[in-house]
């Protein structure tokens, strides 16, 4: 035991400050406008990642990209540092690097450690490594909503039929383990019910109690195996057109370096969500120094509504209409798609590294198989979408850095020969200016399904455009974003009956005066068009120009070290087309945090919120218990507030309590359909017990 | 619109109807006081150092120096119903610590702070208030107390009070109110920034249509570009009206005398005001105009005494 206190002191010869998440999401996610974004699960892809310390000493121009946190110019002169003088002694020695200021220091500090070379031997076998790793842990999380909803009242009788129920109780739980060393392994496991799924055995079906079960072992840096996957696993190659993990930040606040993505390769899956990852196996191994290969095979099986055609003359007599994407078995019905669509997926990539890493290419493909075929509904928007059983993608991607460019991009095939394509440039165009531009064009028969690269939609599909970013530091505290994109939708979508196009651009102004302050002010429009609704006079849905502006005022600031404060004033507003009324939307919002010692730590957060409709509904950051986020869509009138506490219980042992309420004005009741409270306020409790090994 | 909505309101407060829900859009809200802040456009949430921060943001009553007596009235379009009086007795408790002190205290002169250092009660600033808005037949009283701690960069403040509403052959209903304010010295002596949140426990006053005293939420910024020029920026949310932005600017070419200038975006009301300040004595004074009401015009005195730090009072208000 004490040599193992001994290694891990000479590892770290910085007093590593608990890394300040909230601020950096705040940053990366400064304003959510939609639902569709899996805040969670990018949220929790970059906290794992960021969990597990970096190693300056080890880490590839990839692993440094995935940061997020540096431009290109200070990677590489962080490379070249590195080939030039050896490895790094300690971080101190990132001051003396070209490009490195005081801030961007401040910033990547917590995410990262400068150790020597593989230490792996001096720790004895793999078991031992796991079981005396210090990044572990197991976690039991409880939530629940206080007020009774629509859905667990019991059943009333609707034309002779009971309606529909949800079968478990509200109660939320989930249980997880996980421990991990960059470049060596990560081990864990993951099980959920969510509230109103049944308990239920049958391990056949995956339901072990839980609604929910994952589970992974990846071993890194074996030899010339550099990674080996078994269980549940993410992939992310090239610009993530054809394979993507999470890392997909997109548009916000930063505005050039979450433009291109990072190409990690084979990533362990421990998260909640429950469709976002692969099931069986992946490897990559070093063909030569600068090849390497990568093959992965899965099979699960995804939730989805099966029917049968009723035309004989169709082609397939059993389809699904598509795959259901929110996890939830509640009800009969939920409970009926469960795992219903066998999916199989089968691939590979092979890639070419320079030997300074400079240039950088791959090649992937990706072949999938359904059980049953796909067809979506026949509705004009669905005519290009993705049918039938197999689809095949292959695609090449590349970066390459050159003087203080770096030209990146992808470009793939899917069955049926459509070639999606993305492509772009990151310049350093002087110590303080850096610029990006990005193209890409996703045609309305691109069928990539798990590509997650750069756009305005969530899918790669059906979409052309062009996107512009600035960041300007014209002064040494001060900083100026600003992104224009522009965008096209060659075919219609959901909710828009015809061709569209539109833009969004930002402009941002932060104003640090010192390490722990920032001041922000952001503005946004985005003009994306929607079909207004049908009236007598108006009996086609054609779309509206639909646009949203909206206005952020941010201020953040750890006054001592015990004591943090928040304020933000969130505006938008709205119009379905040019000459309807705006509709407005508006959340002012205070966090105090303070911690008494190291046993407690209080947040409290006291907002207030007024949105016309649901469509100005305010999505607003909060604070949660460690690994979970919580971003509520404040829409009404009333107030939101929050407190968390985190207690220390003992070295091992880490409690969060959470409470949060909404309270609404002149509504008697919240929510819709199986999710109706009585009554003006919803409460939510949630509970976590973590303990280190 | 809003025109309209104040002339409802004001039908509504003349003619005496039920405290309905209107009625508390015109009242129990957090007001105005003080001259000074009327004619900022009551952008007052980030102000400090002065009496009236008692119900203006708690917290600034922390930087009050001296103890101080004001008193405060309002009449709004000449009509006697809808005038306001108020009256604040503030006192600091424990002695200012002395230049030196205040310069070892961790945090009390940050680094960039102005050269000379400023001081501040040691266990506080309590603060008494009452106040009256209303005629016969609709009416409102209520008792405060205030009081606002400074450590360094920070400030934070808490008010409780007595609501007590009146109206003529209706009877009278009392609720007891919280509220919480906080003010950061972002740049110290330059820019600083307040928040204060008005009832956060949504006080009911009537179960018929649930009607409560408004919860207010308040944020603002000051600036002093240099020592004579003051900018506030605010803006305050009730929950159940639209959102108003306020800001105004005090110019204060010698110590004694202060232009201000004010407007706010709700009540499309601009205001002027000048401030007037003779050793002790404080004389302000502010008209407001709002272009289907009319004028309203606000009166503070204040007066002080005891041992106050010179430099002190020529950088604050």
């Amino acid at each position: 035991m004490s040599f193992l206190i001994f290694n891990s002191a000479k590892a770290q010869d910085y007093p590593r400050r608990p890394p300040d998440l909230d601020r950096l999401t705040q940053e990366l996610f400064a304003e959510i406008q939609s639902d569709q974004v899996p805040v969670e699960d990018i949220y929790e892809t970059l906290l794992n990642y960021y969990q597990a310390p970096l190693n300056l000493n080890a880490a590839t121009r990839e692993d440094l990209r995935a940061l997020l946190l540096l431009s290109e110019t200070q990677i590489t002169s962080l490379l070249r540092h590195r080939e030039a003088n050896g490895l790094l002694l300690s971080v101190y020695e990132l001051q003396s690097i070209e490009g490195f200021d005081l801030r961007t220091i401040g910033r990547i500090l917590p995410f990262v450690a400068v150790a020597g070379g593989d230490g792996r031997a001096a720790r004895g076998p793999l078991w031992q490594r796991i079981l005396h790793e210090d990044n572990n842990y197991a976690l039991l999380r409880y939530e629940r909503v206080l007020q009774t909803r629509q859905g667990y009242t019991a059943p009333t009788l609707y034309q002779g039929r009971p309606t529909l129920r949800y079968l478990g109780g509200p109660d939320k739980l989930a249980l997880r383990y996980r421990a991990s060393h960059s470049q060596d392994f990560s081990v864990g496991f993951s099980l959920e019910k969510d509230a109103g799924e049944p308990w239920a055995w049958q391990p056949g079906q995956g339901r072990v109690g839980f609604d929910y079960f994952s589970a992974h072992l990846v071993l890194q840096a074996r030899g010339r195996w550099k990674t080996i996957a078994l269980g549940d696993y993410q992939l992310q190659f090239g610009q993530g057109l054809l394979l993507s993990s999470g890392f997909a930040v997109g548009k916000g606040a930063e505005v050039i370096t979450t433009v291109r993505r990072s190409s990690v390769g084979v990533r362990p899956y421990a998260g909640l969500l429950e469709n976002s990852f692969f099931r069986g196996g992946a490897a990559t191994y070093q063909l030569g120094p600068r090849w390497e290969a990568t093959a992965f095979a899965s099979h699960r099986n995804a939730d989805a509504n099966l029917r049968q055609t009723q035309d004989s003359l169709a082609a397939y007599d059993e389809f699904s209409s598509g795959l259901i994407y929110t996890g939830l078995h509640r009800t009969a019905t939920e409970l009926a798609n469960r795992h219903r669509l066998a999916e199989t997926v089968g691939g590979g990539h092979l890639g070419y590294a320079s030997a300074n890493g400079d240039l950088a290419v791959g090649l992937s493909a990706v072949g999938t198989h359904y059980g049953t075929a796909l067809l979506k509904r026949p509705e004009s928007y669905n005519l290009f979408e993705f049918s039938g059983k197999n689809n095949l993608a292959l695609g090449l991607h590349y970066s390459y850095v050159w003087r203080n460019l770096l030209l990146f991009g992808e470009t793939a095939r899917t069955t049926g020969g459509a070639l999606g394509t993305v492509n772009g440039l990151l310049a350093s165009l002087g110590p303080a200016v850096d610029a990006a531009v990005l193209v890409r064009h996703y045609p309305a028969d691109f069928h990539s399904l798990y590509g997650n690269a750069f756009g305005e939609n969530y899918r790669n599909i059906n979409e052309s455009g062009v996107y512009f970013g600035l960041k300007i530091r014209p002064a040494p505290r001060w900083e100026v974003s600003a992104y224009y994109d522009q965008f096209s939708f060659p075919w219609l979508r959901y909710r828009v009956g015809a061709p569209s196009r539109g833009h969004d651009a930002l402009l941002r102004l932060a104003y640090t005066p010192s390490k722990t302050t920032i001041l922000s002010t952001q503005l946004r429009q985005r003009l994306k068009p929607r079909d207004l609704p049908t009236s007598p006079d108006f009996p086609v849905p054609l779309p509206g120009n639909y646009l949203q502006q909206s206005l952020l005022l941010y201020y953040d600031a750890a006054l001592s070290p015990a004591l943090e404060v928040r304020t933000r004033l969130q505006a938008s507003r709205l119009r379905l087309d040019d000459v309807q009324p705006w509709q407005a939307g508006y959340v002012l919002a205070q966090d105090v945090a303070y911690r008494f010692g190291r046993a407690l730590k209080l947040t409290a957060r006291y907002a207030v919120f007024d949105a016309d409709s649901y469509d100005v509904r305010q999505y607003v950051y909060e604070s949660d218990v460690w690994l979970a986020v919580s971003v509520p869509a404040l829409y009404g009138q009333g107030t939101r507030a929050y407190a968390l506490a985190e207690i220390r219980l003992g070295k091992p042992l880490t409690l969060w309590l959470r409470y949060a309420e909404t309270r609404y004005r002149h509504q008697t009741t919240v929510g819709t359909g199986l999710e109706t409270i009585q009554g003006p306020a919803r409460s939510e409790v949630k509970a976590q017990l973590r303990y280190k090994f | 619109m809003p025109q309209r909505l104040l002339i409802l309101v004001l039908l509504e407060v003349l003619l005496g109807w039920g405290a309905g829900v209107s009625a508390q859009a015109q009242g129990n809200g957090p007001g105005v006081r003080g001259a000074r802040a009327a004619a900022l456009g009551n952008a007052s949430v980030a102000l400090d150092g002065d009496a009236w921060a008692v119900a203006n943001n708690p917290a600034g009553l922390g930087s009050l120096a001296r103890p101080t007596v004001g008193f405060y009235a309002q009449n709004r379009y000449f009509s006697a119903a809808l005038n306001v009086g108020a009256a604040v007795v503030a006192l600091p408790l424990g002695a200012a610590p002395g230049p030196e002190a205040a310069a070892d205290e961790p945090g009390a002169a940050p680094v960039g702070a102005p050269a000379t250092p400023r001081a501040w009660a040691r266990r506080g600033v309590v603060a008494l208030e009452a106040q009256r808005f209303g005629g016969q037949l609709y009416n409102e009283t209520r008792v405060g107390a205030g009081y606002g701690y400074r450590l360094g960069q920070i400030s934070v403040g808490g008010r409780v009070e007595l609501l007590q509403i009146s109206i003529e052959g209706l009877g009278s209903r009392r609720v007891a109110l919280a509220s919480l304010g906080g003010q950061v010295e972002v740049l110290p002596g330059k820019l600083t920034l307040g928040v204060y949140g008005y009832n956060l426990g949504q006080a009911r006053l009537a179960s018929y249509q649930d009607e409560r005293v408004p919860t207010v939420l308040k944020a603002g910024l000051a600036y002093r570009p240099t020592a004579q020029v003051l900018l506030a920026l605010e803006t305050e949310k009730d929950v159940e009206r639209p959102a108003n932005f306020k800001a105004g600017v005090e110019y204060r070419p010698v110590g004694a005398l202060a232009a201000r200038v004010g407007v706010a975006s709700l009540s499309e009301e601009i205001s002027a005001g000048l401030g007037v300040r003779l050793r002790d004595f404080g004389l302000d004074y502010a008209a407001a105009f709002q272009a289907a009401l009319g004028f309203s015009q606000h009166l503070s005195v204040t007066k002080t005494w005891g041992k106050g730090n010179g430099k002190e009072l020529k950088i604050k208000n």
